[in-house]
């Protein structure tokens, strides 16, 4: 029955079939040439693919394909993470969430490399025309990703418009090409596009995509290696680790040292003026900056205490400081900040987070001032798989998430339209798994959707 | 006090207590395993010194046939009660004689460990049960064909190829679905989520379930990979032989190929492991006397197997 051959150190099971008389005459019997051949079609053979949840009326999450039916009802939230069909015909490498709007970096022989759906109240995904005359004449919301034409110089090549870095903002949009061309896309109200304000000016059905070299931000030398966006402000992070900053600063968000509105792009200095930043973050109006030495760094809005929770401590922060409160908690991997909490990775990969709001430790802890870390059981690790970590964190305005080692979305915090891809729209205190089939390697969320872009087991 | 002997079957019969761990041989139902483990159980007490038959109380009065053979009726009569012989009632032991029930079932394909509680251990088999410990199986499965019920005794119903499937590919669809049951735990916990208690639950991390209505699964984990065949390390509570055949061909649809389960063996229930377990040719009542004290030193090593105070899950 069970003969063994040896084959190195283990034994491959041979097994030969056994089985009860009346079995044996039935199953010895059966005509296997009339056996079907399984050969499931293989779906989407790209490496990436693409989970979105959330709110669905702004048309951000680009699963609907019918205007008419998009108007029906029930369809103005997806609670479970469902798998974008732009992704399976797209090779999309990045993904990018606004407030209501999405971006998405794509690889594609046609030489498109932008492609957005959402709102479009600000041309935050560029000049959007009728496709079709029968299309409803307002082109405020794009249900399905349309491809954002960026404006190209004469020599310019499809390789060079690939998009190195992307992010976006409450209404604007800022894509970093492979050539370290900036465009920036959208509301300008506050200088956030990094070019001088317009009074009056008409952002709606506006064709404007304005175009700034990398070396008239940052000189020659350096390179911007990665764009980050707040609420209505925008900052640019440079091989070098200089931070570069534009937009609303009237909570200090920009960190220029006022609370002036900013068209120019400028260089911040403050603590981090002799560092080396690797990473910066920001979700509304408080911003986290990380240097190569894990130090953390701070400034914008501080109102619940975020970056500092000393006695009488300023509320708004208007030049990059040393934050001292997560002085403690050694070497820092990654950071994130929320409207109004803030996070932080350590090199053991505990998760601490403080501020207010839910910040995972159960439904009575609203507010913390000093940062504490969240169990590693609420993020996979047991007697089961003792080595998970969390690799990755990250937030949106109101909710958190955590990627482990193995490649599973843990989310948390308020459920605002189901953004936190749970099954419902009841608010979670601690971090729970989001049920998404593939491993997760990176998260964008939004203000009220999240986008998940995985790599597939198949 | 020096050890001494027994040769006599009630004193075995006495001592004949506790919870016994058998490997139960593939192919064989448990009912079937149960009757061949009592009858040698009997078999082995009939074979050591009996009692003798009950002896007729003194003075008796007799009728007697009236002939030359009544001094020797009126002899033996005086001495034993016949009825009470072996001869005239069958063994002395039988295996209705022995209480015994099984601490969770196995499937007929499934092999390994099986739980009996005999006699007075029945007391401790039951709590056993109640307590729901993990067991551990080792799965195999054979891709390429597909089979009726996901076992290989009946119709292939179908064939695929499976060149693209690899080790990382099993393994990293492992490490999700084992998350995926572990999310799915919670949510039978029968705790509401949005309340303290399930965040508390939450940190203690594993937890077990209130009831055997429905399998949980802990932890899977490839650990050997060899087409077409694939090894799975499986944690669970609650499962069925049918349960884990149907998992091995969801995985398989999952990875774009089929398959179905050749192989399943439970390595271990609770701390009862298959290396200590009573194989096939070890099933006399030597063996099993042997094998209960064994059981016994590992139920007093491990008390918390019957009286358990903690709601996590330890493997």
């Amino acid at each position: 029955m069970l003969s063994t051959v040896r084959v190195g150190a283990w034994t491959t099971p041979r097994l030969t079939r056994t089985y009860t008389a009346k079995a044996k005459r039935s199953v010895l019997s059966q005509d296997t040439t009339k056996i079907k051949d399984y050969t499931p079609k293989v779906s989407d053979p790209h490496a990436h693919r693409v989970y979105v949840w959330g709110f669905q009326e702004t048309g951000a999450l680009g699963l609907q394909t019918s205007v008419k039916k998009a108007q029906e009802r029930y369809t103005e939230m997806v609670h479970h993470p469902t798998r974008l069909q732009f992704s399976n015909n797209n090779e999309i490498t990045d993904v990018a969430a606004g407030y209501g709007f999405t971006a998405y970096a794509v690889q594609r022989s046609d030489g498109e490399t932008l492609f957005g759906s959402g709102l479009n109240t600000d041309s935050q995904l560029g000049f959007q025309v009728k496709g079709n005359p029968k299309d409803p004449a307002n082109l405020d919301v794009i249900i399905y990703p349309t491809a954002i034409r960026l404006p190209r110089e004469h020599d310019e090549t499809d390789e060079d418009m690939q998009v190195r870095s992307m992010a976006a903002g409450r209404a604007h949009l800022v894509v970093v090409t492979r050539n370290g061309t900036v465009f920036t896309l959208g509301n300008n109200s506050y200088g956030q596009c990094g070019r001088s304000i317009i009074d009056d000016e008409r952002y709606s059905k506006s064709a404007l995509i304005h175009r700034i070299a990398q070396a008239d931000i940052c000189g020659e030398k350096d390179e911007i290696v990665s764009v980050e966006c707040g609420q209505d402000h925008t900052m640019f992070l440079t091989k070098l680790g200089r931070v570069y900053t534009c937009g609303w600063g009237a909570d200090g968000q920009t960190g220029q040292g006022n609370y002036h509105t900013a068209g120019q792009i400028t260089l911040i200095g403050g603590d981090i003026e002799k560092e080396r930043i690797v990473r910066l973050t920001s979700s509304s109006d408080c911003v986290l900056a990380l240097n190569e030495r894990g130090d953390v760094f701070g400034w914008g809005n501080s109102e619940y205490g975020q970056l500092d929770d000393s006695e009488h401590a300023q509320t708004q922060i208007n030049t990059p400081r040393a934050l001292q409160l997560t002085k403690g908690i050694g070497l820092i991997k990654d950071v994130a900040a929320g409207g109004s909490f803030c996070m932080a990775l350590n090199d053991q990969g505990l998760v601490y987070t403080w501020g207010y709001g839910i910040l995972g430790f159960g439904p009575f802890v609203e507010q913390t001032s000093k940062p504490q870390h969240l169990l590693p059981p609420l993020f996979g690790r047991n007697d089961f798989s003792n080595a998970t970590t969390v690799v990755s964190i990250g937030c949106g305005v109101f909710h958190m998430g955590a990627v482990n080692s193995d490649g599973d979305l843990f989310m948390w915090g308020k459920n605002r339209f189901g953004h936190l891809g749970l099954g419902h729209k009841k608010d979670q205190f601690f971090p729970f798994k989001a049920a998404i089939n593939g491993k997760v390697t990176k998260v964008a969320y939004g203000v009220d959707h999240t986008i998940a872009l995985c790599k597939p087991y198949f | 006090m020096a050890l001494t002997k027994v040769y006599d079957a009630t004193t075995v019969f006495r001592h004949l207590n506790g919870v016994l761990n058998v490997y139960k041989p593939a192919g064989m139902k448990v009912g079937h395993v149960r009757s061949a483990v009592l009858s040698n159980i009997c078999k082995g007490l009939n074979e050591l010194k009996q009692r003798d038959p009950r002896r007729l109380p003194e003075n008796r009065p007799l009728l007697g046939t009236g002939t030359a053979a009544d001094s020797v009726l009126h002899n033996i009569a005086t001495s034993t009660d016949l009825s009470d012989d072996v001869l005239s009632t069958g063994p002395r032991y039988m295996p209705e004689d022995i209480r015994c029930a099984a601490v969770a079932s196995l499937g007929q394909h499934t092999s390994g460990v099986l739980l009996f509680g005999i006699n007075k251990g029945l007391r401790q088999s039951s709590r056993i049960q109640k307590n729901r410990p993990v067991r551990v199986y080792h799965i195999t499965g054979r891709m390429g064909t597909a089979t009726e019920n996901h076992l290989p005794d009946t119709h292939i119903t179908a064939r695929s190829n499976h060149k693209h499937v690899s080790a990382e590919r099993i393994s990293g669809l492992a490490a999700s679905m084992q998350a995926s049951h572990q999310r799915k735990m919670y949510e039978l916990c029968g705790v509401d989520l949005q309340t303290q208690a399930a965040y508390e639950l939450a940190c203690k991390g594993l937890i077990r379930p209130a009831d055997n209505s429905l399998p949980v699964i802990y932890g899977i984990k490839l650990i050997h990979f060899e087409r077409p065949h694939f090894t799975l390390e499986l944690h669970s509570i609650n499962e069925t032989q049918e349960y884990l055949a149907a998992l091995v061909h969801d995985m398989a649809l999952e990875l774009r190929t089929v398959a179905h389960c050749s192989q399943l063996r439970c390595i271990r229930h609770s701390h009862f492991d298959v290396t200590d377990s009573l194989l096939r040719h070890g099933w006399h009542l030597p063996g099993i006397v042997k094998n209960l004290r064994q059981q016994r030193e590992i139920l007093r090593e491990h008390p918390q197997m019957l009286e358990q105070e903690r709601v996590e899950l330890h493997a």
